[in-house]
């Protein structure tokens, strides 16, 4: 806890209370705080060849696929370290299976969004027409065939979102933040210790 | 990279992308398997070589520099990763607490203002302009706001004009809901048509990813009808 | 009455593959044929041009690239206009990424804009620096606006920082603008400590998901600019007259929401023909 709280004075005390020595302390603080965040990596490559290696010992279901896993890991990272990052097997794997599949995962949401809305959007309450209609207005106005035939929908859209749709982004900000606070007051008053490790009560 | 690999990095990507486009028939199958455990180790391996060369760049070459107090940022490093140790994990509470009291003075310093007084401060402006449009805004604005955080008081009791303005929030915050999940589905479709885009131009593509379609949905198709993507699928 | 609830019921009940094969229909279909629907432009957007067109020649923009390779997908008109504005201005540019598939980024969008880092003489090293990965965390993006050369000394590819344009560059404050294309990772934390604390103007490129987040943001005076996804980046591929993946995606953009809307339409209406009219039954007993 005293560990907590005085990094957290030293970093925090700074920026209301500048001071030379006192800012260059806070800056390098941040520094090592970045690249010791940064070592975390190890301890996710670790569990997951703790896992892999459960399903291979194991010969459970698709236990082929962590092998390939494993072997598609350590070619990218010796590619990587040895060839450098801008040539050879990385460099390939890179654009041949990182960047297609990144794209695939997040674009398959819109697959899923669209039949969620298909199957889930119905006007079953006054509270929901409410929802549908917006959606609408919205959804029409940024089909761009709509706005070049109907410049109006474009007042009554912009109206939707930069007030109501704005409303709620600046309410849920408001209120993450006062959860924040209070989380952080907790943490640094030694109430919340569990991501230390410890029990409640310990410290 | 010669041309015939970078070709090849190409229709590999396509076929692969559809693949992976199989989760969407719904059924498990190899194809899908074979995909996601490809992005599980190639993207695995590109974060630990884009994370060492970090600290690298960072910590090693500021040391090599003369900044020797980042000699703790290897040492608390190290500390960091013997949480795996079943017998010295307690060794990684000191550099989590560091990076804990650290990480909160970063985000309470500046949260406060960005997240909290600023916001506030944007929504409580004066009503009254010469521009009717821009009134109704700031009308707007004030009105939903307030009303909606009325909405979200769970540890009171919700009676009199408190109860109706909650009730003008949750039918204000049904409006904004609906305006957002129009931004959000223009922003996955945006995903999806951007990468569509990307696997039909220069127009030499379009071919492949027609074929690899193709190959894909008859494949999943095939897989599902024998019974083989059960058996031959991760999961 | 029959007839009448076997098309309600097929409308309350489709399997929702069909949703997927229309969308993939109505999105690969124009793309590869394309149809050339009008665009109007959005106030925003119009905004977000005339901040860009106030930086200067020799202006040192923060470039900061917070977008995988999937938000890239989305962002990619935007951001392809926008250092087409950047290279005609002559502004400087020091490029940043925010998560690891950055790397993959500058091969794609330079090849893209090929033709006009050779019409202007664009080079890598005089007017562009790419330092690479520096956010993994809040505490790199803090530590990095407060002493620039601290915390980065070489490039993307290991060579040397030093006598560049960016010696200029002390703190977060000596940026002329912040140039931001996000998916959501490292910018809360950009706002917070350089925009915040420094006061440096700031321009977002924004996913369509966070926009909501971002308005308020706008709003607040925390950011000048902001475009909002394919669409606005669309709209300024046709401000600066110069035609691009945004444009050419428009049309699968108004075919993919109008399906939706037409699901939508189909599954209310086979809610009220049949759905609820089935609870009546169950509920009664009335056939």
């Amino acid at each position: 806890m005293t560990i907590l709280v005085v990094s957290f004075l030293l970093v925090f005390v700074p920026y209301f209370i500048p001071w030379g020595p006192l800012d260059w302390l806070s800056g390098k603080l941040m520094t090592i705080a970045a690249v010791t965040n940064a070592f975390t990596i190890v301890i996710a490559v670790y569990s997951q060849f703790r896992r892999s290696g459960r399903f291979i010992n194991q010969k459970r279901k698709g236990w082929v696929y962590h092998i390939y896993l494993l072997a598609l890991l350590a070619i990218m990272t010796l590619s990587g370290f040895i060839f450098g990052q801008h040539v050879g097997a990385y460099e390939w794997l890179l654009l041949a299976v990182v960047t297609p599949l990144s794209s695939v995962i997040y674009g398959i949401l819109a697959f899923y969004m669209s039949s969620a809305g298909a199957r889930a959007l119905r006007a079953r309450s006054p509270q929901a027409a409410l929802l549908l209609l917006a959606g609408f207005v919205v959804l029409l106005y940024q089909a761009p065939l709509t706005g070049a035939y109907f410049p109006g929908i474009e007042g009554a859209a912009t109206y939707l979102t930069d007030t109501f749709g704005m409303s709620v982004s600046r309410m849920f900000s408001i209120s993450v933040s006062i959860g924040a606070i209070v989380l952080g007051v907790r943490m640094l008053t030694g109430k919340e210790v569990a991501f230390l490790g410890f029990g409640e009560g310990e410290e | 990279m010669n041309e015939f690999l970078q070709f090849a990095a190409v229709v590999v990507g396509i076929f692969i992308s559809f693949a992976m486009y199989t989760t969407l028939y719904g059924k498990p199958n190899p194809l899908r398997s074979w995909a996601e455990f490809s992005y599980l180790g190639a993207a695995t391996g590109v974060s630990i070589v884009i994370s060492i060369t970090y600290i690298w760049n960072t910590a090693i070459l500021g040391i090599q520099a003369g900044d020797w107090i980042l000699i703790f940022s290897i040492i608390f490093g190290l500390m960091m990763i013997l949480r795996m140790h079943p017998e010295y994990s307690y060794i990684s509470r000191l550099p989590l607490a560091f990076t804990v009291g650290t990480g909160l003075a970063l985000s309470l310093r500046t949260q406060i203002f960005t997240s909290f007084i600023i916001q506030i401060n944007a929504t409580i402006v004066k009503l009254w302009t010469n521009v009717p449009l821009e009134f109704l805004y700031r009308v707007t604005i004030a009105v939903s706001v307030i009303t909606i955080l009325t909405f979200f008081l769970y540890t009171m009791e919700l009676s009199g004009p408190l109860l109706w303005t909650s009730r003008v929030g949750e039918y204000l915050m049904y409006i904004g809901f609906g305006a957002i999940f129009a931004q959000t589905f223009m922003g996955r479709l945006g995903l999806f048509v951007g990468y569509m885009e990307s696997l039909t131009t220069p127009t030499w593509k379009t071919p492949y990813t027609l074929a690899s379609a193709l190959i894909c949905l008859i494949a999943a198709i095939i897989f599902d009808r024998t019974g083989l993507g059960e058996k031959l699928s991760a999961g | 009455m029959a007839d009448e609830s076997g098309i309600y019921k097929k409308m309350a009940t489709y399997d929702k593959r069909w949703v997927y094969v229309v969308l993939f229909i109505t999105t690969l279909g124009p793309l590869i044929s394309p149809i050339g629907m009008p665009i109007g432009i959005s106030a925003m957007t119009k905004n977000y041009y005339a901040e860009l067109d106030t930086l200067q020649e020799g202006d040192i923009v923060f470039d900061t690239w917070n977008m995988e390779f999937s938000g890239y997908m989305e962002l990619k008109s935007g951001v392809l206009a926008t250092h087409k504005m950047f290279i005609e201005k002559g502004v400087k540019l020091c490029i940043a990424f925010g998560h690891y598939e950055g790397v993959a980024l500058p091969k794609e969008i330079f090849g893209k804009l090929k033709t006009w880092l050779d019409n202007y003489d664009y080079t890598e090293g005089e007017d562009y620096i790419i330092i690479g990965y520096v956010f993994p965390n809040e505490a790199a993006v803090a530590a990095l606006a407060q002493d620039f050369h601290a915390n980065v000394r070489v490039d993307w590819k290991g060579e040397s920082i030093e006598g560049t344009f960016l010696d200029e560059i002390q703190n977060a404050g000596d940026f002329d603008m912040i140039s931001d294309y996000t998916t959501g990772l490292a910018t809360t934390y950009i706002i917070n400590h350089m925009v915040l604390q420094y006061g440096v103007p700031m321009v977002e490129n924004s996913i369509g998901v966070s926009v909501p987040g971002h308005l308020a943001n706008l709003d607040a005076g925390l950011l000048q600019a902001l475009l909002a996804s394919t669409r606005g980046g669309a709209e300024l591929e046709f401000l600066i007259s110069s035609p691009g993946p945004g444009l050419k995606a428009m049309d699968a953009f108004t075919l993919g929401h109008y399906s939706l809307i037409i699901f939508i339409i189909i599954g209310n209406i086979g809610h009220y023909g049949w759905t609820r009219r089935s609870g009546a039954r169950d509920r009664t007993g009335i056939k």
